[in-house]
């Protein structure tokens, strides 16, 4: 024991990335001139020295087991001299630079059920968070939504019909792991119930100032149970965003009847054409049903098909409904409008309408 | 593994094209009971429609303070090989690249001290080792580090930092995220692992305004690279987008935020003055265009999702960088400290930078850290009139 | 500048108020430098030192970081969510 304690290393930090570059790619740093798609999920890059990278692009459903892991290994050891890459949407990347073995490459990933494709006007991988899987506060689970609904939209990631980029991303609470509010549809886990709160525990378990402090809206106050210091809920001022639950165990949101997920349409990160900009409410609730969430799934669908049958090239989700504007949204998507729709937080008053360029129709 | 799990509800997303998580947790189950456990344990939630785990806060290594995510289950009695079942957080390689080699000795690793089972990648970029228990940390880590890696961060500490492919691939990267990425990560080591801050701080490096790690969205810091010079223009190749069928006065003319171009049929023409760097003529036309030559990047500060006073994108804080070596990495890196002592110091517990400087104020905010107010730090000038003049003596 | 205060004793008196806080309040890294630089002045400790005397705790496990919202240093406990 005495022996591993004093080879200990310490504060390395990550391995250095040019140690699992490619040669063409350290041939080329920095020296790359343009890039062609060649094909749904395949693209070319070409360097200032004519030198070619090829790159395919297969999905994941981002819970990988290391069997899997290992098969992509072999793999890329068959394919692409052992190089490969993940993507900022936990895509995998086999990079190489012989064009011949693309069909193959893209056989063998097909053979173990991972279809290329997402890159251009189509849907990319559904960045997502733990769900059930792995998370305490989760509000619904991830990879199952977000698996249902990409079996429902392949074909838009394994071709490129559409009008320009789709961006989902899904998270299972307010927390947000990742940057779900900037894009094209999020899908966000939501509580609806007031924090249980259990009065035995709590006082063990957290400390009341700090508990109090976490809550947004002030809703949280001390109080005396039983002679047990602990705290109180003002149920008109509690908007369940479990800040409370994050500081506090004691404080739980999460309900097996009430909680579910709500969609919100037309953020980018982007900054073409259009500056990025935040993803706005379309549905508030929809129920957790699991295994295959339907009415998530079904919504999702609408609001795709709407956009891809509406919208012009180039024009994302959010680009397309300033165009429009949000009555014609709302319209054309069959999406009933309601109270919850309109902001009621601090700003609201920003996203009232005070022009009457209003369509009408 | 003797005995099935039966998982009805589950087994019914192993059908279907997108590749089934189920199938991966399954595979790992059959030769891990930790995994075996979790596929039952998430069945359970699929039937009760409910999270069955529990939020640990003290589990980690040996002088860190991050890196590792304590879980429990609150069903141990009917799963207990998951009743801990904690996450590792690994600092990826910058734009996560990999060979076969280095992925086996991760696998290898993950097979003798955990569940199997692995994130590539989470949201914030680490590669996470799904679920192990407290007597597998030690051993874990100190596998890791022999092989080269080393833990991410979590808590109120700096972020994993993490980037676009950047130079490696894209013709479009206005400066080197990979290196400079690499480089903040290990200038800040000691931040990483040793949580010294009001609340977490991420850095991301996107190469070029697309913005590929969604910067602009998430970051404390963004650092997305952009250019001062004119668009690199082959028209010829604008001619040959037009034969192929690109409707260019449509597509890419009209859709110019800085309406800085006109298209004849033949030629291509751009006002550069008033170009915005978009990047959407060049998104269209990746053959015919190209950003500049005088590159750099501009500095973002201040985004984050809604916990606790709402979501915020990031805000202009630096317009131009040049960030061709070291030397300019140090410059930026003395901005940035000078923010985080500020933050330390005036800053609440569990308030983000960007909601620090909406409590005191932007124009307060860049006075304290000697900066110079600029135009291109805000969309308007203010257009209320409650102004707080302050005269000098 | 006065002579500084030895790191042992800025970890010592860091140790005292973690442990008469215990239950009560839960230091921050912050926290606990703001209450040493008023305890000793500035002039004879500073950021730096406290750092090290917080590492000294650390790796002497003596304290151990938490985690609930926010990353705390607290004396090494049996965590309410653990499973026995």
């Amino acid at each position: 024991m005495s022996e591993t304690v004093k080879k200990r290393i310490t504060d390395i930090g990550p391995p250095h990335y040019e140690k699992f570059l490619p040669p063409v790619i350290k041939a080329n740093y920095g020296k790359w001139k343009y890039h062609e798609i060649l094909q749904p999920g395949v693209m070319v890059h070409v360097s200032e020295t004519n030198a070619k990278l090829f790159t395919v692009r297969a999905a994941s459903p981002r819970l990988l087991s290391i069997d899997k892991i290992r098969k992509f290994a072999d793999i890329a050891d068959k394919f692409s001299d052992g190089f490969l890459r993940f993507t900022s949407r936990n895509n995998v990347e086999f990079l190489m630079t012989d064009e011949t073995k693309i069909p193959p490459l893209i056989e063998d990933l097909r053979s173990i059920g991972h279809p290329v494709g997402g890159i251009g006007p189509a849907i990319s991988n559904i960045v997502h968070t733990q769900g059930w899987v792995h998370c305490h506060s989760a509000a619904t689970d991830a990879s199952g939504v977000v698996k249902a609904i990409m079996d429902e939209l392949i074909d838009d990631f394994t071709s490129m019909s559409l009008p320009g980029k789709l961006r989902i991303a899904f998270a299972c609470c307010l927390n947000m792991c990742g940057a779900v509010h900037c894009s094209d549809i999020a899908l966000l886990g939501v509580h609806r119930k007031l924090p249980e709160i259990n009065h035995d525990m709590l006082p063990k378990t957290c400390e009341i100032p700090t508990l109090s402090a976490s809550c947004p809206t002030a809703a949280i106050r001390p109080v005396t149970i039983d002679g047990k210091q602990t705290v109180e809920v003002l149920e008109e001022k509690c908007m369940f965003c479990a800040n409370c639950f994050t500081v506090c165990p004691s404080m739980k949101l999460n309900n097996s009847e009430f909680d579910g997920l709500s969609i919100w349409v037309g953020g980018k990160v982007s900054n073409a054409r259009t500056e990025p900009r935040f993803s706005k409410l379309a549905i508030p609730y929809l129920p957790n049903n699991p295994p295959r969430w339907p009415e998530a799934v079904e919504a999702v669908k609408n609001i795709v098909d709407v956009w891809k049958k509406n919208a012009r090239n180039f024009e994302r989700m959010g680009e397309w409904i300033d165009r429009i504007g949000w009555p014609k949204f709302f319209k054309l998507t069959d999406i009933p409008f309601q109270k919850e729709h309109i902001d009621d937080f601090k700003h609201a008053g920003l996203t009232y309408k005070t022009s009457t360029h209003l369509t009408q129709s | 593994m003797s005995e099935e799990v039966k998982t009805p509800k589950l087994d019914d997303l192993e059908k279907g094209p997108w590749p089934s998580f189920v199938s991966e947790i399954k595979t790992a189950a059959k030769t891990n009971k930790m995994a075996k456990d979790l596929l039952g344990q998430l069945e359970q939630s699929y039937e009760d429609k409910i999270g069955h785990w529990k939020h640990g806060g003290i589990v980690g290594v040996l002088g860190y303070g991050g890196g590792v995510i304590g879980r429990y289950s609150d069903l141990p009695d009917k799963f207990p090989n998951v009743s801990h079942f904690h996450t590792v957080r690994v600092n990826q390689p910058a734009g996560w690249y990999y060979t076969s080699d280095i992925l086996r000795k991760l696998c290898d690793i993950w097979e003798r001290h955990g569940s199997g089972l692995t994130n590539m990648h989470g949201s914030t970029g680490d590669m996470v080792l799904l679920g192990t228990t407290t007597d597998q940390l030690e051993s874990t880590f100190q596998e890791l580090t022999a092989i080269g890696f080393d833990l991410g961060g979590s808590g109120s500490a700096v972020r994993t930092p993490s980037c676009c492919c950047g130079q490696s691939r894209c013709e479009w990267a206005c400066y080197d995220t990979m290196k400079l990425t690499y480089d903040i990560t290990q200038h800040y080591q000691d931040e990483l692992h040793r949580p010294a801050f009001p609340y977490k701080w991420k850095f991301k490096m996107s190469g070029c305004p697309n913005d590929c790690v969604a910067s602009i969205a998430r970051a404390d810091i963004s650092i997305i690279g952009t250019w001062r010079d004119d668009i690199q223009l082959v028209q010829d190749e604008v001619r040959n987008y037009s034969k192929a069928g690109l409707d260019i006065n449509r597509d890419v003319v009209n859709n110019c935020p800085g309406k800085c171009m006109d298209w004849d049929g033949n030629n291509l023409a751009i006002e550069n003055e008033y170009c915005v760097k978009c990047m959407h003529c060049i998104n269209a036309m990746p053959k015919a265009l190209s950003p500049g030559k005088d590159r750099g990047a501009a500095i973002l500060i201040g985004s984050k999702a809604p916990i606790m006073q709402g979501a915020q994108l990031s805000s202009v804080l630096i317009p131009f960088v040049k960030l061709d070596d070291e030397e300019s990495y140090k410059d930026l890196y003395e901005v940035f400290d000078a923010i985080i002592d500020l933050w330390c110091e005036e800053g609440k517990s569990r308030e983000r930078i960007g909601e620090f400087i909406r409590r005191v104020g932007l124009a307060n905010f860049v006075e304290a850290i000697g900066l110079e107010p600029t135009p291109e730090m805000v969309g308007a000038p203010r257009d209320n009139p409650y102004i707080f003049y302050q005269i000098e003596k | 500048m006065a002579e500084s205060v030895k790191v042992e004793e800025v970890a010592d008196a860091m140790f005292r108020i973690i442990k008469e806080g215990q239950g009560l309040k839960k230091y921050k890294a912050t926290d606990l430098q703001k209450e040493m630089i008023e305890k000793f002045g500035a002039d004879r400790c500073n950021k730096d030192l406290c750092k090290k005397a917080i590492r000294i705790l650390i790796e002497s496990e003596r304290c151990v970081y938490t985690y609930f919202g926010g990353s705390f240093i607290e004396i090494p406990h049996r965590e309410a969510a653990a499973n026995d």
